[in-house]
């Protein structure tokens, strides 16, 4: 047994990837999996099952009492499924073809489970939704899946001693930003500057954002050639390096959930990079009167370009052995209209994927929020192919090997380059 | 030059000979010296079990506080309360238990039962089934995962007890540590029951198990803590709430996409540690004997 345990977290490690390579060259390059029928005319009925995950499966349940109200003929299930081992649980269900009616998607899974969804129908309007997610949904000009809430990452950074350190406004260029980092180090006392990822899973995608807002790009517009080795990656890699060499930013922070938190607490590294649940991430770590005490500002822009972050987020999908599909589809139009979004919101904190529901005053009331919203309008999603996630890991090794070992940006990323070309971008 | 090395070398292990033997003689210096090395052991297992059971009733805040606090500024059972208020731990708690109970206890009456067979019964193909069963053991979980989960389905057995017990009734494990325990039972027993006129069934249940009870206590609990800890397969096979067993509800409700809720996941874990120290505490006599046994480590 105790053997089996291992084994277990054995298969957590391996399944995934296996399971992944494996739906994407299931695929057969000319079947789109049915047309995309229309909706039927009249309320919905039946029984709707959904799968979300955390939170959102958590509240989805009560959340969704007015749509069950509309259309009193159906029953609303959900099942909160844990973070952890999520997609494993996916994709035994789709190999066992016990899939709910609706899957919660996170964006980058995108190219993995396409196959096993069906396109989105016409009748649903996702005309206002953010352009950066609903590319995350298409593949071969059809539609798979509807974001629901999107996501993206910003600089969280401490007020009271932005003061301090004798700035006025949180910088927008990348001198700016270093002479804060340094001012932070030398003003208020703080250990390190900034908090950047050194190494590790996705360390590369999280430091991304410098290099899209210096006119970088990982790959060429129709997704068929990496371009990891461009001047501006370069320079953003060289820049991001100068923080580590300088001692502005520790070579080897705590990467554990919830330290860069404590460290912006606690003054130790007063900025760092994240996305919106760090607001209420923040205010339970600091406790109370800490929630004036920081704030987020968008990505400073590189000498090459302007500012541009990272997006993700997560779409509702229906999967071909979906028992309900067309009232499945009646409850994602209705998750997706705006009102709705900007109620959900206020729920569990997700920033809606309509842009319509931005001008709700639930959104507009926090200028933290609003912060999130602009940087939203100059956003970049990770490359849509089964490959990048071995790119993306061997991007991790590559930076961590500037950041920690001193090996030169530029050979780390010739190195990176032609092992992107080798593992090609097909899928 | 050689032979000079050769000497040092020779000193050198009557040396550490001498060492050994003063060693095991036990100065009252070396048994000073040994306690101090198992009670720097013993502190360093305690601790996380210490810190656990600290920062269940910390606040959220001051367990992300840095430097970090041992004792509690202030109590709270917030973090208790959230899983006997908002979460429903009872449903979660008892499908654990239902789930660990037969599959310990089938675990128990089908691996002796194979264990017996195996090592004191003649038949064709005994050393076939034995090396099928040692196969078994080899083959890793991960290639066999999606298959049984495809035959479950198909079995329409998702999201049933029946689904999250029968994969683990009859462990190569378990049948490989009894078969090794039960051939060390001498022979001899047996044919004097057998002589006495007791068929199989009563030469099993009235000879062979009253011998077994080490073997047994060991199996049992190691089959209730991987039944007990086990997360990736429940949370597959379970595709409602209310089958949702406490690893899976604690992952559920505590670590999120992107942030974690330490003090319910610290509280839960107590929850969830909590009967299988009981149990260790009760048993640990029949498991240590049961490991000194059967020399499964």
């Amino acid at each position: 047994m105790i053997r089996h345990r291992l084994l277990a977290a054995f298969a957590v490690a391996t399944a995934s990837t296996l399971l992944v390579s494996g739906c994407g060259r299931a695929e057969s390059p000319g079947q789109t999996g049915g047309a995309a029928a229309g909706l039927s005319d009249g309320p919905a009925t039946g029984t709707v099952t959904i799968w979300a995950q955390g939170t959102e499966g958590e509240a989805l349940q009560d959340f969704v009492k007015p749509f069950e109200e509309a259309n009193p003929d159906v029953q609303v299930e959900v099942t909160a499924v844990p973070w952890d081992s999520a997609q494993n649980k996916y994709q035994t269900a789709i190999a066992g073809g016990t899939t709910p009616d609706i899957g919660m998607l996170g964006s980058d899974w995108m190219p993995g489970f396409r196959s096993a969804l069906t396109p989105v129908p016409e009748s649903i309007d996702t005309s206002d939704v953010f352009p950066f997610a609903l590319e995350s949904t298409e593949f071969d000009g059809a539609s798979y899946a509807v974001p629901w809430y999107v996501e993206t990452r910003v600089i969280f950074y401490r007020t009271d001693l932005l003061k301090e350190a004798g700035f006025d406004d949180f910088p927008t260029d990348w001198a700016g930003l270093k002479d804060l980092a340094k001012a932070y180090q030398d003003e208020t006392g703080a250990e390190f500057g900034i908090s950047l990822p050194s190494g590790g899973w996705n360390a590369f995608l999280s430091n991304l954002p410098f290099a899209w807002s210096n006119g970088a790009e990982v790959i060429n517009e129709d997704q068929t050639e990496w371009t990891l080795d461009s001047p501006q990656m370069v320079e953003s890699l060289s820049y991001l390096n100068s923080f580590f060499e300088e001692g502005l930013a520790d070579k080897s922070p705590d990467t554990e959930s919830g330290s860069a938190s404590a460290d912006l607490v606690s003054g130790d590294v007063p900025m760092f990079l994240s996305g919106p649940w760090d607001i209420p991430g923040l205010e339970l770590a600091g406790g109370e009167g800490f929630e004036d005490k920081f704030g987020v500002a968008t990505i400073p822009a590189g000498p090459d370009g302007t500012s541009t972050s990272f997006a993700a987020g997560s779409n509702l999908g229906v999967f071909k052995d979906a028992e309900n599909p067309d009232a499945a589809w009646k409850l994602i139009q209705w998750l997706s209209q705006p009102d709705v979004q900007a109620q959900w919101f206020e729920t569990v904190n997700d920033l809606p994927a309509q842009q319509a529901a931005w001008d709700d005053e639930a959104l507009t009331a926090d200028p933290r929020v609003a912060v999130f919203g602009e940087q939203l309008q100059s956003v970049k999603i990770a490359p849509t192919l089964v490959s990048w996630t071995q790119v993306s890991a061997a991007a991790d090794t590559q930076i961590e090997q500037v950041f920690r070992g001193g090996k030169s940006v530029e050979d780390a990323l010739a190195e990176l380059q032609s092992t992107a070309d080798s593992l090609g971008t097909g899928q | 030059m050689g032979s000079a090395t050769t000497a040092t070398a020779v000193s050198e292990r009557s040396t550490r000979t001498r060492k050994v033997t003063s060693a095991r003689r036990r100065s009252p210096s070396g048994t000073v010296l040994a306690y101090t090395a198992l009670t720097f052991a013993l502190v360093a297992t305690l601790i996380p079990f210490a810190w656990m059971f600290l920062g269940s009733v910390k606040t959220e805040a001051e367990l992300r506080q840095r430097p970090p606090t041992w004792w509690p500024q202030t109590f709270t059972w917030d973090n208790f309360a959230a899983w006997f208020g908002r979460l429903d731990i009872g449903t979660f708690f008892m499908n654990s238990v239902v789930v660990a109970v037969f599959t310990v206890l089938g675990t128990l009456v089908f691996c002796s039962m194979v264990g017996y067979a195996l090592a004191k019964l003649d038949f064709p193909g005994k050393r076939l089934v034995f090396t099928l069963v040692l196969v078994t053991l080899m083959v890793p979980g991960v290639v066999t995962f999606v298959p049984l989960f495809v035959v479950v389905s198909k079995l329409g057995m998702v999201s049933t007890y029946p689904a999250l017990i029968l994969p683990f009734l009859a462990g190569p494990l378990g049948v490989f540590l009894m078969r090794q325990f039960i051939q060390d039972i001498p022979d001899s027993l047996i044919e004097a029951a057998r002589i006495d006129g007791a068929g199989e069934l009563r030469i099993f249940l009235r000879v062979v198990m009253p011998l077994c009870g080490p073997a047994l206590a060991t199996l049992a609990i190691l089959t209730f803590l991987g039944s007990w800890n086990n997360f990736l397969w429940p949370l597959v096979v379970a595709q409602s709430e209310d089958m949702y067993t406490l690893p899976v509800a604690l992952s559920l409700y505590s670590v999120g996409q992107n942030s974690t809720n330490y003090g319910v996941l610290l509280a839960g874990s107590v929850l969830i540690i909590t009967p299988v120290l009981l149990l260790f505490v009760a048993l640990q006599r029949y498991f240590i004997q049961g490991i000194a046994a059967t020399g499964i480590k």
